[in-house]
């Protein structure tokens, strides 16, 4: 094999004073982090909003002490009225899906880990990068902002379903300005995202060191890249979706509402659109941002489970083109999302057939991790123990989607807390789980110390089991017909069902407290934790052959080069049961 | 970067709008045709057919030759317009609704 | 560190692995914002075409004087200036800079002309009565779905002649590169091509015979 000894490039100087380096710095580690603290505090706002919907449904008239304070009208004495719940369930949904699933697992460990794992010293271009997190920023503070007018959030869900979301205030409270900061927030993000996909495709494409080809780069790497490109196409529909909703409600067009509309008693002035056009262009994005969330957190899953595993998976290029047929179908599905939405019935049938066949590289994918753990001595960490919940996530939510898959089951289960298991299990929790596999991974180098490996066991139990409880009675709510999105059903109808929503409640509020746990656990260890060496956990990849944490350009100003595939394990080499990808042994048998 | 282009590429600006003028007026060529033949009595359908198809063709000039992708490597051609294409293509299952919200049955005969 | 180091660390070299597709970055990444604009502009145009159809009521009013004579003219001003930016482009490549900068003046003036006229053409019709909510003749979608699809090629166009004269001024002064004046070049000529299937949707469609 031919060696080359690592060359030294021009070596720039570091930034000087707080506001380059922390706030508005180029380096795409601080951007990471800065995309990963964004999501943290989404997380928390969402899950507390969570909290607040899941007592209400419970305990409908108690009081929430201080939440008046937010909201007189939508919590007149801290009671919640039905539409402040719809108003806490759609920035629930929004925080969620747009700040935390798209922001953490792709935007913040993406920029972070995508530059150090191919060889680069940044990424592709650095302003780009910190325009779009600072477009993201922007995006978070005008929603947020709903919370704060008197109008309130929006009471539209996440989906923003028109004639609802367009028709303005008549509808209901939050469909003034809370809808209008809503629209401007997601117009935002859209160019964040589209900015970040660039710069992505354009890094992973044109920086990769000497010997880094694109089969030897690491399946994280790949994910990142592949949902990239899933992006750069899905937020560019969203945009012009989001560019209409904005002038039907600011400007009085009418592109997503119908004639004759009378709304709270008023006829509209509006008249010829379709509120089927604005479903297709939501869910042309739409299903695509499902993949956007969960394939950075397959491929952070591959990951930590083929390092902790010390063997290779079974085929790490299968893994790949799995994930690249998944990207590929995801744009072929969207319809199964409108099976009810008086979609055509023959469409119905054409998006069923894809979106069972996108069930194929799933089981692929599960097949691989399932099967490469059979005869390896696996490392159970706080890491490990969460990527092999993503696999239980995965597979326990996935299996929910055959039956929705097709329209004949779908039409009775859709709008039922069937389905809100189902996406909770198989893309929310499950990009959660990758993304806290990759904190536990990641945070040695990230911060050069260890996080706490006992509370993150414990973390990881409370969060596993409190999961399935949470969720896997909504499958069951939702087989005898408790339809979502209903304040309360203390009065009208089902109140058998009671006890299995106090249930959940309870496992709600636990798993909730739990991720306290982690947060003392991130914050305590950033600042106390045990130092950790450059490469704690055995891995081959390039960022573990860097110092924890990096240097400001990374390699200290030299490129490496790179000998060998990214995993590398369960051979002899040098330093043990693996070889690092920059080292140029060879395996000794 | 300029300095081998220019060493490759020795045609002066000159020629070089010398050399892209039958491809302009070829464009022209077709937004005349288009224009014309708007004015014919054409039903809509055929009529965004035929429009549509003088378009694709403008549209593949104006990329191939005035954005020079006929002369970048072949895989950037074969990445990006079999992309675009696929997810424009995609977009068509729109137009079963439309027809339907108008005759209100699944297919507007 | 700057993005120029960056840009040339993508050459290739000893280094790099380099682009597959031998490219330098930010064209790659100029043709990657080409087909996300690209498919922005069939999504709203996708839109136009699925409310267009569900109208029973769609009208149609351009006449040939003012309106298509007037696309006419736009659209030989729009196909000169994508012949004037190669131009440049071309003479930017051979280190011209007094030619490049002529000819890049051309397109701006000759994309302002654009601009101009276009601004025209839309007072023209609000004067008779067509607004983003209204219009005379028949579905209040037309004046919608036109200002909407035209207005966003317009808010390229005219960033695109200010991305021009920076271009220029920057390309006359040396902080900027052949390349930039490339990249630009590919971003004007998608503005072009836009405009190729604008035409003929919104408004060949839509003439009144």
């Amino acid at each position: 094999m031919e060696q080359t000894q690592p060359q030294s490039v021009h070596v720039h100087a570091p930034p000087e004073g707080f506001l380059w380096k922390y706030v508005f710095s180029l380096d795409h580690k601080v951007i990471g982090k800065q995309y990963y603290g964004l999501a943290l505090i989404a997380v928390f706002t969402g899950m507390i909003l969570s909290w607040l919907m899941r007592f209400h449904l419970v305990w409908p008239n108690a009081k929430i002490v201080g939440l008046d304070l937010i909201s007189k009208s939508g919590a007149p004495g801290g009671v919640i009225t039905p539409e402040y719940y719809l108003s806490l369930l759609t920035m629930h949904g929004t925080l969620m899906v747009f700040f935390v699933l798209t922001n953490a697992p792709f935007a913040g460990f993406g920029n972070y880990f995508l530059p150090i794992q191919i060889g680069a010293e940044d990424m592709a271009f650095p302003r780009f990068n910190m325009m779009s997190f600072w477009t993201t920023a922007a995006a978070f503070l005008v929603l947020v902002l709903a919370f704060f007018i008197p109008d309130g959030p929006p009471i539209s869900g996440w989906t923003a379903y028109a004639p609802l979301s367009a028709v303005g205030s008549d509808a209901g409270p939050g469909l003034g300005w809370g809808q209008n900061l809503w629209a401007i927030s997601i117009g935002l993000f859209c160019i964040g995202q589209l900015l970040g996909s660039l710069n992505f495709i354009a890094t992973t494409l044109d920086l990769r060191t000497k010997g880094m080809t694109l089969m030897r780069m690491p399946i994280c790497t790949w994910a990142w890249f592949i949902t990239s490109c899933i992006g750069l196409l899905a937020f560019a529909v969203l945009l012009p979706a989001c560019l209409l909703l904005i002038l039907d409600r600011m400007a009085g067009t009418s592109f997503f509402i119908p004639s004759g509309l009378v709304i709270s008693d008023r006829l509209q002035n509006h008249a010829g659109g379709s509120p089927l056009l604005w479903q297709h262009l939501f869910w042309f994005f739409g299903h695509p941002e499902v993949y956007i969330a969960i394939l950075p957190a397959m491929g952070i899953v591959s990951h930590v489970l083929v390092t902790s595993m010390r063997k290779p998976l079974l085929s790490a290029k299968v893994i790949i083109y799995s994930m690249i047929s998944i990207g590929f179908l995801s744009y072929m599905v969207w319809g199964h999302h409108m099976f009810v939405s008086g979609m055509n019935p023959f469409s119905s049938l054409l998006f069923s057939f894809p979106t069972l066949t996108i069930t194929i590289p799933a089981t692929i994918l599960t097949l691989i991790w399932l099967g490469s753990l059979y005869g390896a001595n696996i490392r159970i960490t706080a890491a490990s123990l969460f990527a092999l919940g993503f696999v239980s996530m995965f597979v326990s939510g996935g299996v929910t989607g055959f039956f929705l898959a097709q329209p004949s089951i779908d039409i009775y289960l859709h709008a039922t807390y069937f389905v809100v298991g189902h996406f909770h299990m198989v893309m929310g929790v499950a990009a959660i789980f990758g993304i806290l596999s990759g904190t536990y991974f990641w945070f040695p180098k990230m911060t050069g110390r260890m996080m706490n490996e006992t509370l993150g066991q414990l973390h990881f139990w409370f969060t596993f089991i409190g999961t399935y409880c949470i969720f896997m009675p909504f499958h069951y709510l939702g087989l005898v017909g408790n339809v979502r999105r209903y304040a309360s059903f203390i009065d009208d109808f089902m109140p058998a069902l009671m006890p299995v929503h106090r249930f959940v409640t309870i496992a709600a509020l636990i798993t909730g407290a739990a991720q306290f746990i982690f947060l003392y656990n991130l914050i305590h260890s950033r600042f106390f934790g045990k130092p950790a060496t450059d490469n704690p956990w055995d891995g081959t990849s390039l960022e573990w052959s860097i110092p924890s944490p990096p240097p400001w350009n990374n390699f200290g100003g030299k490129h490496p080069v790179v000998y060998h595939d990214a995993h590398q394990y369960g051979v002899k080499g040098e330093k043990g049961d693996f070889i690092m990808q920059d080292s140029p042994e060879t395996a000794a048998g | 970067m300029a300095g081998s282009a220019a060493s490759k590429d020795s045609a002066t600006s000159k020629n070089v709008i010398v050399k892209y003028l039958p491809v302009y007026f070829v464009l022209l060529a077709i937004a005349g045709m288009e224009i014309f033949l708007a004015y014919q009595h054409f039903p809509t359908g055929p009529l965004l057919a035929i429009l549509l198809a003088l378009a694709v063709c403008g549209g593949g000039l104006a990329v191939m030759y005035f954005m020079h992708l006929a002369e970048e490597p072949s895989s950037l051609f074969l990445t990006l317009i079999p992309a675009t294409i696929f997810v424009l293509l995609m977009m068509n299952m729109f137009w079963s609704d439309s027809f339907r919200l108008l005759h209100m049955k699944p297919f507007p005969h | 560190m700057s993005e120029i180091d960056i840009a040339m660390h993508s050459q290739g070299g000893e280094l790099a692995e380099g682009s597959p597709y031998r490219i330098p970055s930010r064209k790659l990444t100029m043709w990657l914002f080409i087909i996300s604009d690209a498919i922005t502009f069939g999504a709203l145009l996708f839109g136009y075409g699925y409310l267009r159809t569900a109208s029973s009521d769609w009208p149609t009013p351009f006449k040939f004087n003012p309106s298509i004579l007037n696309v006419t003219i736009m659209t030989v001003v729009l196909i000169t200036s994508s012949l004037t930016m190669l131009g440049a482009v071309d003479s930017a490549k051979i280190g011209n800079k007094a030619k490049t900068k002529r000819f890049l003046w051309s397109t701006i003036l000759l994309g302002a002309i654009f601009a101009g006229l276009h601004i025209r053409e839309w007072f023209g019709l609000i004067d008779e009565g067509v607004r983003l909510f209204q219009n005379p003749w028949g579905s209040p979608l037309f004046g919608a779905t036109f200002f909407a699809i035209t207005g966003l090629h317009l808010l390229h166009v005219i960033s695109g002649v200010v991305a021009l004269a920076v271009i220029s001024r920057g390309f006359s002064r040396g902080w900027l590169t052949a390349g930039h004046v490339e990249t630009t070049g590919l971003y004007w000529h998608f503005v072009d091509l836009v405009w190729m299937f604008v035409v003929p949707l919104v408004y060949l469609l839509n003439i009144s015979k």
